[in-house]
């Protein structure tokens, strides 16, 4: 019942959701045609397009998409009280986890390897601490004390779990899991995984991430990226085929008025970075893409070649605080 | 008489226009508010395809078109309806009908807000009219559960119909053969889907592995051919016995299906290879920990209790298999064996960062020809009264008892009657059981309604069903219309009608109380009858006219206000059942004498009876006024016969008939005996 009750919710968003996030050209319903599906997932706007001759198979499948992001959204989600990861969170184990969750859970153990630390989904003390300070009337601008920073830091180690399919286990009390930078784009790759299996080899998806199948039939998909510093315009625009774009940046989210404190930390220091604006991967998956993107957005920009070629990426653009704009393509 | 009336009703029918055919696009946009513009109705069944902005949001259709609703009466019951994309109902509305209500007072409002209900309802869920746990309530129309029934069939099995042929529903609306059995060979299975195989080679997996940084499963340093097989995966549902038997045998798949419970399901889940799904630790663990069950939004984790092990697949045909199982699913996990699902493996494999996990998903859609159309939303086999009846087969016993019971009091009037005491407790008795039971509890209150009902049956096709819908209501006009001819309209409306047995108590309370009772003189009272007779003949021909207007007329009778809504109404209904009811404190059953056209109804056939019960005396009338003044209706004519049109069948007369302490001439027989006897004594 309460997936039905959701999903009429994801309907009527879709109703109002106003900018699509993939500019695709219009006009072109004499290609293939397109059946189309909008929502919310994760709670970001997501969007999929099929290219396909048979509208009513192509609707079915919209509908089993549908279902599965229901289901992979219970299982990440931070909120949803009956999902796996906020059982995780609250008890600091699970038994018999999902499978889902102990895939994208032992990925991100990976990625935090890889990214040397960077990449962590166990920040979300310190994201409680930020969201905490802000919220309380009249808080310190200028953020949390160094004490409690530093509290919190210690609870963040995305080594510290433990990490089978019977158990899930945080090694040290008062940690928990997001998993908002990487879930996304698993949800993004699962999404376009099932498409693939039905039979779909041409379709753009795009839950919180990107990931397209085949071109659109005239062409490859053509996506147009934020600019950090004024959302919502496109100034540059990027042709996928067969590959993944996952964007990262502070802006999204931000606790303070100037943006100076947002939802990406350097587990390092335990502060929201302010050299790397955004950015922007390009890579065959959108996990890993998104993975990337979140690790160069609070990662030093000089080690963004060695990130992309970790990663297995393709490209990569990071716009930095400074106006500059670091392009990387993978040799 | 009555011919006449319905010849005349059958003119007035004729000059009558047809309903005005309802701007079917008018319909569809207040049903489908959400679209802009629709379609020509098309295809089968023909629906009207509902557009926004270019772009196909739904259909829209009438009930009529789809499955021929007509009404219960043979004639047309038309409700547009909307449906989305997603199989939910966007609004229904009633465009025609002409539903025979056999429940009196129901309004057109009244049923437009019953279908209004239906707005919102995933067409997917299960829906009742009664609280039932886990399934969509809709509210019946309060004293109107027929054309609720009627109704709620048509809007669902309209719906369906069209979200089925329109490919809305996939194949959720539907139910498993599970006993139709033919011999088929392990290639015929996985030709015709019902196994789904998956085969992996070493290389397909270790580049999946490789995708998410792991290294090749297994211990480092072994070697494989990279095109051997890894695993080859088969599923099946093995409920059915067309798969099932053929896989297991009969044996061991009747065995499995006897010790499942009504709606568990049985997976079938085999492979060859390197890789085995089952791996070792489940038996620690309880947990099958290398595979999932993924169905719509739900994932299964199968556990040790579902595990049964299968040690030989018998279809012909059939590889070698490295393992073989059947997982019971259990109906409470809210699997679907209608609906496609998969299974996903986890595969392991080692990476400089820890274990990461390859996932292969292999999926499995139930065999077409197993899809027979779900029960609930094929035309039901039985009759839809049939059901009824079983539901209230309690409800008909007590009716057919106390109506057994009334046949006893009346054949045996004469014996009940010569004991004063016993007829007041058996005449009140029996009143009390009318207005409690019958008519407050069970609202089985018998109406002007169900006349023009019968009538206007007659003349467009008569059907039994449409009666048999109301059991109660058929039980007892069955009875009264048998009675009429034995005893006339009295049974009715002396015993069994629970608004006149209302009056009666509330008047015998007043008397009680020394309220005084008016009587009006013989002349007057005897012009007062006509009204009535003027009032049914009126809704009789107006109900051939225009059946539509006659339903706010039908309030003349007072009885949904009173009985079967027990007083909870809107106040000017109150208002009206009360005034009649004060009124009757004055002039006992002042209502049925002057007003009730149902009364009238009965009373115009009363003169058919064949027998004459009532007795009289020489001396009724010219002598002897008593029992014209304790007639509860006055139907007692001053030259003593009785009016069979007007007598409501009480046995007051009777009793007074042999009480030699009322009874004039049987008082002056007891003083005549008495003084005799006295004289006797003092002779002796």
């Amino acid at each position: 019942m309460s997936a039905v009750t959701r999903r009429r919710a994801i309907t009527a968003l879709a109703a109002v959701a106003g900018i699509p996030l993939a500019l695709l050209g219009r006009g072109d319903r004499a290609a293939p045609p397109l059946a189309r599906w909008r929502g919310v997932a994760l709670g970001a706007r997501a969007e999929i397009t099929l290219c396909h001759p048979d509208r009513t198979k192509a609707r079915a499948a919209l509908e089993a998409c549908v279902d599965e992001i229901d289901r992979l959204d219970r299982v990440f989600s931070l909120y949803r009280a009956e999902g796996a990861l906020v059982a995780f969170n609250r008890a600091g184990r699970l038994s018999k986890p999902p499978h889902d969750l102990i895939r994208l859970m032992a990925q991100a153990r990976r990625f935090h390897g890889l990214g040397d630390g960077a990449f962590d989904v166990t920040v979300q003390p310190l994201w409680r601490l930020y969201a905490d300070h802000f919220a309380r009337p009249g808080a310190d601008p200028r953020g949390p004390g160094a004490r409690a920073i530093a509290m919190a830091r210690a609870r963040v180690d995305g080594g510290a779990i433990e990490i089978s399919p019977r158990l899930l286990r945080f090694a040290r009390p008062g940690m928990a899991v997001t998993l908002n930078g990487i879930a996304q784009g698993a949800i993004t790759d699962a999404i376009a995984d099932l498409l693939r299996d039905a039979g779909f080899d041409q379709a753009l998806v795009g839950i919180g991430e990107l990931r397209a199948l085949g071109d659109r039939g005239e062409g490859p998909w053509r996506i147009g990226i934020d600019d950090p510093r004024h959302p919502g315009t496109t100034p540059t625009t990027l042709a996928l085929v067969d590959a993944a774009l996952a964007t990262s940046g502070g802006y999204g989210t931000r606790f303070d008025a100037r943006g100076r404190f947002h939802h990406l930390f350097d587990p390092a220091s335990g502060v929201s970075p302010g050299t790397v604006l955004s950015a922007s991967v390009v890579a065959p998956r959108a996990t890993a893409a998104d993975a990337l993107a979140t690790t160069l957005a609070v990662s030093d920009p000089a080690r963004a070649a060695m990130l992309v070629d970790r990663f297995g990426a393709s490209h990569a653009e990071l716009k930095l605080a400074d106006g500059r704009v670091v392009i990387v393509d993978a040799g | 008489m009555v011919v006449a009336i319905i010849l005349l009703a059958t003119l007035v029918a004729g000059a009558a226009t047809a309903a005005v055919e309802a701007d079917r696009e008018a319909a569809f946009a207040r049903v489908f508010p959400d679209a802009d513009s629709f379609g020509a109705p098309e295809g089968t069944p023909p629906a009207a395809t509902a557009y926004r902005d270019g772009q196909v949001v739904g259909y829209a259709f009438l009930t009529r078109d789809v499955v021929g609703s007509n009404g219960f009466s043979g004639k047309p019951l038309d409700i547009a309806i909307g449906l989305d994309l997603d199989g939910r109902i966007t609004g229904a509305e009633i465009v025609e009908h002409h539903e025979p209500i056999l429940v009196i007072g129901v309004t057109d409002a009244d049923l437009a807000a019953f279908v209004a209900q239906y707005r919102g309802l995933d067409i997917r869920d299960r829906v009742s009219l009664e609280d039932e746990p886990g399934v969509r309530r809709i509210d019946a129309v309060s004293g109107a559960t027929v054309s609720s029934v009627v109704m709620n069939d048509a809007v669902l099995r309209a719906a369906r119909a069209v979200a089925r042929s329109r490919g809305l529903l996939g194949d959720a609306a539907a139910a498993l053969d599970l006993d139709s059995f033919a011999p088929a060979s392990w290639d015929e299975l996985l030709a015709e889907g019902a196994l789904a195989r998956l085969r992996l080679s070493n290389a397909t997996v270790d580049a999946a592995l490789a995708r998410v940084g792991g290294g090749a499963y297994g211990p480092p340093g072994m070697t494989r051919d990279p095109a051997a097989t890894f695993i080859d995966l088969y599923v099946g549902l093995a409920t059915p016995a067309a798969i099932g038997r053929n896989l297991l045998g009969e044996r061991l798949h009747e065995r499995l299906m006897a010790s499942i419970r009504p709606d568990d399901q049985l997976l079938f889940v085999a492979a060859r290879g390197l890789f085995s799904f089952k791996g070792t630790a489940w038996r620690k663990s309880g947990i099958f920990e290398r595979i999932e069950i993924i169905q719509g939004d739900r994932a299964l984790a199968p556990v040790k209790d579902w595990y049964r092990p299968v040690a030989r697949v018998v279809a012909e045909g059939a590889p070698e298999l490295r393992t073989a199982a059947i997982f019971v699913v259990p109906a409470g996990s809210g699997f679907d064996p209608t609906r496609p699902w998969r299974l996903e493996l986890l595969v392991p494999g080692e990476s400089d960062q820890g274990v990461v996990y390859a996932r292969f998903a292999l999926p499995y859609r139930p065999p077409a020809r197993l899809l027979a159309p779900a029960a609930e939303t094929a035309p039901s086999p039985a009759p839809l009264w049939l059901g009824i009846w079983k539901r209230d087969a309690g409800r008909v016993a007590v009716v057919v008892v106390a109506l057994m019971a009334l046949t006893l009091i009346l054949v045996f009037e004469d014996a009940i009657v010569r004991r004063r005491q016993v007829y007041y407790w058996v005449r009140y008795g029996f009143l009390a059981f009318t207005l409690l039971w019958l008519g407050w509890y069970a609202g089985a209150q018998l109406s002007l309604i169900n006349v023009i009902t019968f009538a206007q049956a007659l003349l467009s096709g008569f059907r039994w069903d449409i009666f048999l819908v109301a059991p109660l209501i058929f039980v007892l006009w069955s009875y009264v219309a048998l009675t009429l001819l034995f005893w006339g309209r009295g049974v009715f409306c002396g015993w069994l009608c629970p608004f006149g047995a209302l009056q009666e108590i509330v008047n015998r309370l007043a008397r009680l109380l020394r309220i005084p009772q008016i009587s009006l003189p013989f002349v007057v009272h005897e012009r007062l009858w006509m009204i009535k007779y003027v009032v049914f003949i009126g809704l009789f021909a107006l109900a051939f006219g225009d059946y539509d207007r006659v339903q706010p007329l039908i309030e003349v009778e007072p009885f949904k206000t009173a009985i079967v809504l027990r007083f909870d109404r809107a106040w000017p209904f109150v208002a009206y059942a009360l005034a009649l009811l004060a009124v009757g404190l004055f002039i006992e059953r002042a209502y049925c004498r002057y007003l009730c056209p149902l009364g009238a109804a009965l009373a115009i056939p009363a003169r058919l009876r064949m027998f004459e019960w009532l007795k009289r005396k020489w001396q009724c009338g010219s002598q002897c006024q008593i029992c014209a003044k304790r007639c509860t209706v006055q139907a007692i004519h001053p030259d003593g016969h009785i009016n069979p049109n007007e007598c409501i069948h009480c046995l007051n007369c009777q009793v007074l008939y042999y009480d030699d302490r009322s009874c004039p001439p049987l008082i002056e027989r007891r003083k005549r005996r008495e003084r005799a006897r006295r004289a006797m004594e003092a002779a002796s």
